[in-house]
């Protein structure tokens, strides 16, 4: 059987990769992937303490998640299309219009 | 029955409402507010002689309405009080101002506002009668701030006017006025403040309210009889201390030395108002004041009391000489017989004060009511220089204001020889020759500006031909003859044998009348005749030197002391020179420098050292969603480094 640890370096170096699309990538598109990436990144982590712990409930978060990163990726996507029609851009630098 | 004296003051009021808020027509609402005034004339008339058939010891009618203040200790009651000497003051203010109403419906005939005019006429009636009403300092002080504000109201009637003659704005002049009494009023409350330490209550006489009875200080001013303050150096009666802050402020409501100086101004009003306000009832309430609240006046305060009315008397008299404008002559003369009553009631004839003020009431409405038919009838033209032989155009307001000139003059035997006689006696009796002379030289002047405004107006040539003069409507002449009548025979209220008025007084003054000095009453009533005469025969013979804007025939031989009178020895430019205008200085310096340079930058000098302080700060805030991010992730680690190593 592959040793839990494995799983939880494979969940970090996902959550890493999704960190760093956040903080480098421009387009809105992909930022949403790496939002996604990094939620994976936790849900597998989750999965892989479960099984070791033989506990359900962290397997019953993962469905939580997994739901609620639906509803997010549908609201997000409802935004990403507004910041579209308005601005014809997919790239969030374009909306810095907050900056103090 | 004489529970219902709540409704005198309420038909005024009625009316008031009624004009105010749901009538738009002239017509109607000068018929309105006469029939509210002379309704309550009429109750008034009904309750006078229901007081006058019960038995003297009984003639104080105390009718509390309800409690109006009641704070713990300070308990005040609406009450009023009707007794012999309000039961006058009532019947003066209703009738003289029923007549006056009456007069306004043909005098403001065209006006831009007449509606609001009525209203406040009518509001005015109601706080004189409060006023006079009142059973407590309170309530009287609410009827004399009212009466204030009517009078401001009224004198600045025709705001929209930039200039009236004789060359006043009557915002400013109503200003003035309003302003002059503010400090004889804070003066009042000063004393009302002492009155409730001393006694626990406002009232005049005792009341019972509720399950207490609440003291009154005239019937108690004896319990503090002897009773002293000290300022540092000095030592003054109590009383003293009270009754010389009810003197301020009967100085600036009666327009006395040293706070006359509103009174000459308020003539920018309607001529109406300046006979009803400022002449027969509102500056006669300090007279009132003094005669209600006498029991509280120390001998050092009434001497005082004695010296300002004198002192006012002369002054006045002898700025009224000088004067060109007809309702200035008017006023200063107002303010000369207003000297007369307060000097009367310093010497401790508050009964004849009262007396003077109710003839004075009476012919000085007429007066008033008669110079307004003359501006009317030459189409507002108030400068006498310019008119001139109006007795052949004008024969109702020539006769009529003859007899009420020659009442002013002390002529005998109209009333104001009766009234103004007994002043000067009772100065005489008492042994004060210096008020008697001064009194005596008053009264003279008094005759001398009325006979020669008599020659100036009625007789000679018309000098400014511009205008066509006519005799004014019914409505104007009808007043004068009726006050006319009035002046004639009002004397008879108070003759020498049978002196009616002072035993009528006699419950709220115990003064007792004093024996008929008939030598002195012929010498005064021969002079009064003469110098009229001598006057009226000078002016008539120099009436050609007289010329439109010219100077009077009498400057040549005066010349700086004729230009003090006509300045009313310059109390006006007095004031200007020292408190006017150094505060006029201060309040520009307030408005323009201190103001936006001290209090808005200090202000400004906050929000800009946080504005920049914020500006350092602000820079982070990039906009940048990657910026947050890198941001939170820090914090996450931290804190997660945090739990996890346990630093």
């Amino acid at each position: 059987m592959v040793p839990t640890s494995l799983y939880i370096l494979l969940s970090a170096i996902l959550f890493s990769i999704g960190v760093l699309g956040v903080l480098i990538r421009r387009n809105a598109i992909v930022l949403f992937m790496s939002v996604e990436l990094m939620l994976n990144a936790a849900n597998l982590a989750l999965v892989a303490f479960a099984r070791e712990q033989a506990n359900i409930e962290g397997q019953v978060i993962v469905f939580f998640v997994i739901s609620v990163a639906a509803a997010e990726v549908a609201v997000g996507l409802a935004l990403l299309v507004a910041i579209f029609r308005s601005k014809q851009t997919t790239d969030v630098d374009e909306v810095s219009i907050l900056r103090g | 029955m004489l529970e219902f004296i709540w409704i005198i003051p309420l038909l005024p009021l009625i009316g008031f409402l009624v004009n105010t808020f749901a009538i738009r027509r002239e017509r109607e609402a000068g018929l309105v507010a006469t029939g509210a005034v002379a309704g309550s004339f009429l109750f008034a008339v009904i309750m006078f002689f229901l007081l006058a058939a019960l038995p003297v010891e009984e003639r104080q009618v105390n009718v509390v309405l309800w409690e109006w203040i009641n704070t713990g200790g300070f308990r005040v009651p609406f009450g009023l009080l009707f007794d012999p000497l309000s039961a006058v003051m009532i019947l003066l203010v209703t009738g003289v101002g029923s007549l006056i109403h009456v007069y306004s419906i043909g005098y403001m005939h065209g006006d831009a506002r007449p509606v609001r005019y009525f209203a406040y006429l009518n509001l005015f009636i109601f706080m004189m009668l409060i006023l006079v009403m009142a059973d407590n300092m309170l309530l009287l002080f609410l009827g004399w701030e009212g009466v204030g504000l009517c009078s401001f109201l009224l004198i600045g009637h025709w705001f929209d006017r930039s200039r009236v003659p004789p060359n006043l704005v009557p915002t400013n002049a109503a200003v003035k006025a309003f302003v002059v009494n503010r400090i004889g009023d804070a003066a009042i409350l000063l004393a009302m403040a002492a009155i409730f330490s001393q006694f626990g209550s406002l009232n005049f006489f005792n009341v019972e309210l509720g399950d207490t009875t609440l003291p009154g200080f005239i019937e108690n001013a004896h319990t503090i009889a002897g009773k002293t303050f000290s300022i540092p150096g000095q030592t003054f009666f109590v009383t003293t201390g009270i009754s010389f802050l009810l003197l301020i402020g009967v100085t600036g409501k009666s327009a006395q030395i040293p706070l006359f100086v509103w009174l000459p101004d308020a003539m920018a009003g309607p001529t109406p108002v300046s006979a009803l306000i400022h002449a027969a009832t509102m500056v006669t309430a300090g007279v009132y004041l003094i005669a209600r609240t006498h029991e509280i006046f120390s001998p050092t305060t009434l001497n005082w009391v004695m010296w300002i009315g004198a002192l006012t008397a002369l002054i006045a008299g002898t700025a009224s000489v000088a004067q060109w404008d007809i309702k200035r002559v008017l006023a200063y003369s107002t303010v000369s017989q207003l000297g007369f009553m307060i000097a009367a009631a310093g010497m401790g004839a508050f009964a004849v004060a009262i007396f003077h003020l109710l003839t004075h009431g009476v012919f000085k409405a007429l007066l008033f009511l008669g110079s307004g038919s003359l501006i009317h009838g030459t189409h507002e033209t108030q400068d006498m220089r310019k008119m001139g032989g109006l007795g052949k155009y004008m024969p109702i307001t020539f006769a009529t204001y003859i007899v009420g000139a020659l009442a002013l003059a002390g002529v005998f035997p109209l009333e104001g020889f009766w009234s103004k006689d007994e002043i000067i006696a009772t100065a005489w009796s008492h042994g004060h020759f210096v008020i008697f002379a001064m009194l005596v030289i008053a009264s003279l002047t008094t005759a001398f500006y009325m006979g020669r405004q008599i020659a100036i107006i009625f007789f000679g040539q018309q000098r400014d031909k511009s205008y066509h003069a006519h005799e004014s409507g019914w409505l104007m002449t009808g007043p004068l003859l009726i006050l006319m009548i009035g002046t004639v025979v009002g004397g008879v209220i108070n003759l020498p044998g049978t002196h009616w008025l002072i035993d009528w007084l006699h419950p709220v003054m115990a003064e007792e009348a004093e024996p008929f000095n008939t030598t002195l009453a012929v010498i005064t009533g021969v002079l009064a005749v003469v110098v009229v005469l001598a006057s009226w025969w000078y002016y008539m013979r120099n009436a050609a030197k007289i010329k439109v804007g010219g100077k009077d025939p009498l400057y040549h031989y005066l010349g700086d002391i004729w230009e003090g009178m006509a300045e009313a020895w310059y109390f006006n430019e007095i004031y200007n020179a020292t408190i006017a205008r150094n505060y006029r200085r201060l309040s520009v310096f307030l408005a323009r420098t201190f103001d936006p340079q001290g209090i808005d930058d200090m202000v400004n000098g906050v929000g800009r050292v946080l504005g920049r302080a914020a500006s350092g700060v602000r820079t982070s805030q990039t906009g940048y969603v990657r910026t947050y991010a890198f941001v939170f992730l820090i914090g996450v680690i931290i804190v997660i480094g945090y739990l996890v190593l346990g630093l």
